[in-house]
């Protein structure tokens, strides 16, 4: 950076204004008796991006923090930390390049829809079950490996998609077997400690299959051809395609965005994916159920609804959408067993991020998460340092979201008996 | 009675002493006698690489014992998966030596594996000739126990940013390096030398393991380079590479040096289906030079593992673990400072050449005017710059385009 002194006196002035804020007006709300669950947050963003200017008004009047009020703020306070960077590092592709912005975010998006997808199920067997499922990332890796066997192997020539079909299938019966199996014991007091329990046992599936999958089928990397190849497109016209031009394996927009065909399927599939979810759980009566026994699984039973059936779907339904993100993938990356750790860490930090139990949570926390690295790989100057610090840039995000908001996003505190909210 | 002097007596006990180091040695030598075979058999390690060495040692084992073994044992290879972490090489290093017996050590991939396992060695007094770790400083710290068939990093180096220098039209090189101990020292050695010749570079480093390369690829087309210089070991040099050609700066649409994974034709078909126009460097000479030892190493291989060609690093693999046979036969025992001894002394005809030591603790690299590197190292190992010309092309298929001594074509050098 040309001017760094300038870029890191405005952090200190927006960090400090930002403590400032976050630890007075949380006071100032606790001495007023008001509702302090976004006092924090609130106190901080309004601190950092107005100083006192904003902070004064707010101690003073002492109005409800709104997410418009926390959601404004935010945007002023990353507007003025990129013009002090911009003003320090002026030839930054960041700055100077509108179009590796551009594609940089549309990268983000993508693989934060991704991301998203793979926290859903986490969040989904969280929601219902109130288990935190370690064998996450291995359901993800089983889902691209299942693919790989079906499309290439066990039926040659197949389409990828029915392949993605017969993944979700497998996955979904194993997730139902595994959870008659081990988990019961959790619901019915057969276990002194159940939350441990899960987790053991959860660990234990996942070292099964990472190591029954690198037994069956090595540790070579494996990789299943593109699902779909682009239509041949230029738009408007073939000698200026500025609009649109599409190669079989990547898609150009206006000149600048620069999309793969196997993250822009990916992406779409988890769309329909979450669209499917979002209608099976608010149109149909089995998704309805999930929801209330999500919400309170005694008050569930007392309306005729069997919690130990939702628990098996619950689960069930995670396994296989973290399968669905690993199948949906496995055109894009190199698939091995132990391909699911990485992911299965980000979900971590993505459902607790978007609030623990909450399906809108997780997707926006997967797309927070794909931006916040999209602009760290693409932004920090020093380039051998950028892409190294990948899985620093979501953790940075969590720590500073666990300081503010420690529910998260979309979270609430649990009441008794409910493990979340979607 | 006859008086017995001292001189006598000490030279009794010492004849004791002498013979319990034989029966000692003896011991020692208890059969089988154990080499350890270090390979990556598990991610993040190069799978790939790690089970072709595995399948070159075994070899070499077979081929010893039917030869008639070693001090009129049998060899036993004890593989060991480094998974291609320096943390487990160390762990690794200590289970072959204190509870496999092993009496010496070959193979190796991973330079971070190498850096962080040879001390153990060394302080044991256990000698590794390790076969495919490039890093300078494997050789470079002179231990006594520590012996290396590959090639140095900055020498590799060198072929790779030299042959980028001599490509048409190179002004800017980007370099996608692993942030290990192979990885940082050779884009070093690259940036340095195309700096050299007035070619700007830069260099952008990722774990072992990325898997998503979106961001950087997204970065590297921004600079608008001439050449891309991949230095990633393993699946990760897949992945960037089809991530690459995705985004439209694959090796189908700038020149590009893949990393030699990419010499498994099948796997990496497989995995980069846009890899056609790759260049990679080869370790060993082509296939139609062989001598009479890689020509029937390669038969083998080829029958074993059901492979088209034979990839460097398993010939280096096959040979770390005959020429330690070899050296522990002239050795006559199993000592350690007894097989340094034979090593540095040795002629042994492997599969990639005549194998010698010439610096050592007879004479020192300084005295040829050579750095420390050249320390217990082998000076001969050929590189050559291998290109797939054609989709689906097997590795020993591939046309050599650099340097000229052993060119089989020209490089076709994308626009």
């Amino acid at each position: 950076m040309q001017y760094s002194s300038i870029f890191w006196w405005t952090i200190l002035w927006v960090v400090s204004w930002g403590v400032i804020g976050g630890v007075v007006t949380r006071k100032v709300f606790l001495r007023k008796d008001l509702d302090t669950s976004n006092a924090t947050l609130g106190g901080s963003v309004i601190g950092a991006a107005f100083g006192p200017i904003g902070l004064i008004p707010l101690w003073v009047r002492v109005p409800e923090i709104t997410r418009v009020m926390i959601t404004l703020s935010s945007l002023v306070v990353i507007g003025i930390v990129a013009a002090a960077f911009a003003n320090a590092d002026p030839d930054n592709n960041c700055v100077s390049n509108g179009s590796f912005v551009a594609s940089q975010v549309t990268n983000g998006l993508i693989i934060g829809i991704i991301y998203g997808l793979m926290a859903l199920g986490l969040t989904l067997i969280f929601s219902i079950l109130g288990l935190v499922s370690f064998a996450h990332g291995a359901f993800y890796m089983v889902g691209g490996m299942l693919v790989y066997y079906i499309v290439n192997v066990w039926f040659p020539g197949t389409h990828p998609l029915i392949g993605v079909f017969g993944a979700c299938v497998l996955t979904f019966m194993l997730g139902a077997i595994f959870e008659r199996l081990f988990l019961t014991p959790m619901y019915d007091g057969r276990v002194e400690r159940p939350v441990e329990y899960g987790i053991l046992v959860t660990f234990g599936l996942s070292f099964t299959l990472t190591y029954l999958v690198a037994a069956v089928a090595g540790s070579n990397p494996v990789k299943v051809r593109r699902f779909f190849d682009f239509p041949r497109i230029r738009l408007p016209d073939a000698s200026d395609p500025w609009l649109i031009k599409t190669s079989r394996g990547n898609m150009e927009l206006f000149d600048t965005v620069s999309i793969s065909n196997p993250r822009f399927v990916a992406a779409v599939l988890s769309i329909l994916v979450l669209l499917g979810l979002l209608f099976f759980l608010h149109r149909t009566w089995t998704g309805k159920g999930l929801r209330a026994v999500s919400q309170d699984q005694d008050a569930a039973a007392i309306t005729g609804i069997n919690p130990n059936r939702m628990n098996m779907l619950a689960f069930s339904l995670g396994c296989m959408i973290a399968a669905l993100s690993g199948a949906v993938l496995v055109q894009a990356f190199s698939w091995l067993p132990i391909v699911g750790q990485i992911p299965e860490m980000r979900s971590f930090v993505i459902v607790v991020l978007g609030g623990l139990g909450s399906l809108p949570g997780a997707f926006v926390g997967g797309i927070l998460v794909g931006l916040v690295e999209a602009a760290g790989t693409g932004c920090v100057p020093n380039a051998q340092k950028a892409s190294s610090y990948i899985p620093a840039y979501g953790m940075i995000i969590l720590t500073i979201m666990l300081l503010l908001r420690p529910m998260g996003l979309f979270g609430r505190k649990f009441a008794s008996g409910a493990h979340g909210k979607f | 009675m006859q008086r017995i002097s001292v001189p006598k007596i000490l030279s009794a006990i010492a004849i004791c002493f002498g013979g319990l180091s034989v029966v000692s040695t003896a011991n020692a030598a208890d059969c089988p006698i154990k080499l350890g075979g270090l390979a990556p058999l598990s991610a993040p390690g190069s799978v790939t690489g790690g089970e072709a060495m595995r399948d070159a040692m075994l070899l070499a084992e077979r081929d010893i014992n039917a030869a008639g073994g070693v001090l009129g044992c049998d060899v036993k290879v004890v593989i060991a998966d480094t998974e291609g972490l320096p943390e487990k090489a160390r762990a690794l290093m200590e289970k072959l030596i204190t509870q496999d017996n092993v009496v010496a050590v070959g193979g190796g991939y991973h330079s971070s594996v190498g850096v962080a396992g040879k001390d153990i060695a060394n302080d044991r007094g256990i000698p590794v000739v390790f076969a495919e770790t490039w890093n300078d400083t494997i050789t470079g710290d002179k231990q006594k126990y520590i012996f290396r068939i590959a090639p140095l990093s900055s020498w590799a180096s060198g072929v790779i940013w030299q042959f980028a220098a001599q490509a048409p039209g190179v002004k800017k090189v980007a370099i996608v390096t692993e942030n290990t101990d192979y990885g940082i020292p050779a884009a070093a050695e690259c940036e340095k030398g195309l700096g050299s010749k007035g070619i700007s570079s830069t260099t952008f480093g990722v774990d072992i393991g990325t898997q998503d390369f979106s961001g950087i690829v997204e970065r590297i087309k921004a600079e608008k380079p001439d050449y891309t210089i991949v230095l990633l070991t393993g699946e990760a040099g897949y992945n960037y590479t089809q991530q690459a050609a995705d985004a439209g700066i694959g090796p189908q649409d700038m020149m590009f040096h893949a990393n030699q994974a990419g010499l498994e034709s099948k796997s990496w078909w497989e995995n980069v289906p846009d890899g056609n126009l790759a260049f990679m460097a080869r370790i060993g000479v082509p296939e139609t030079m062989y001598n009479a030892r890689a020509i029937k190493f390669a038969a083998d291989y080829k029958a074993k593992t059901g492979k088209t060609g034979v990839e460097s690093y398993a010939l280096e693999a096959y040979d770390s673990i005959g020429v330690l046979a070899q050296a522990i036969n002239e050795a006559g025992s199993t000592n350690g400072d007894a097989i340094v001894s034979a090593l540095e002394n040795i002629n042994h005809e492997g599969a990639l050449g005549n194998i010698y030591f010439p610096y050592g603790t007879k004479k020192d690299p300084a005295a040829d005017g050579k750095g420390d590197e050249w320390w217990h190292q082998w000076p001969d190992p050929a590189i050559t710059m291998v290109q797939y010309q054609k989709e689906g092309e097997s590795s020993p298929g591939m046309t050599i385009v650099y340097p000229d001594v052993y060119k089989t074509g020209d490089p076709i050098y994308v626009d």
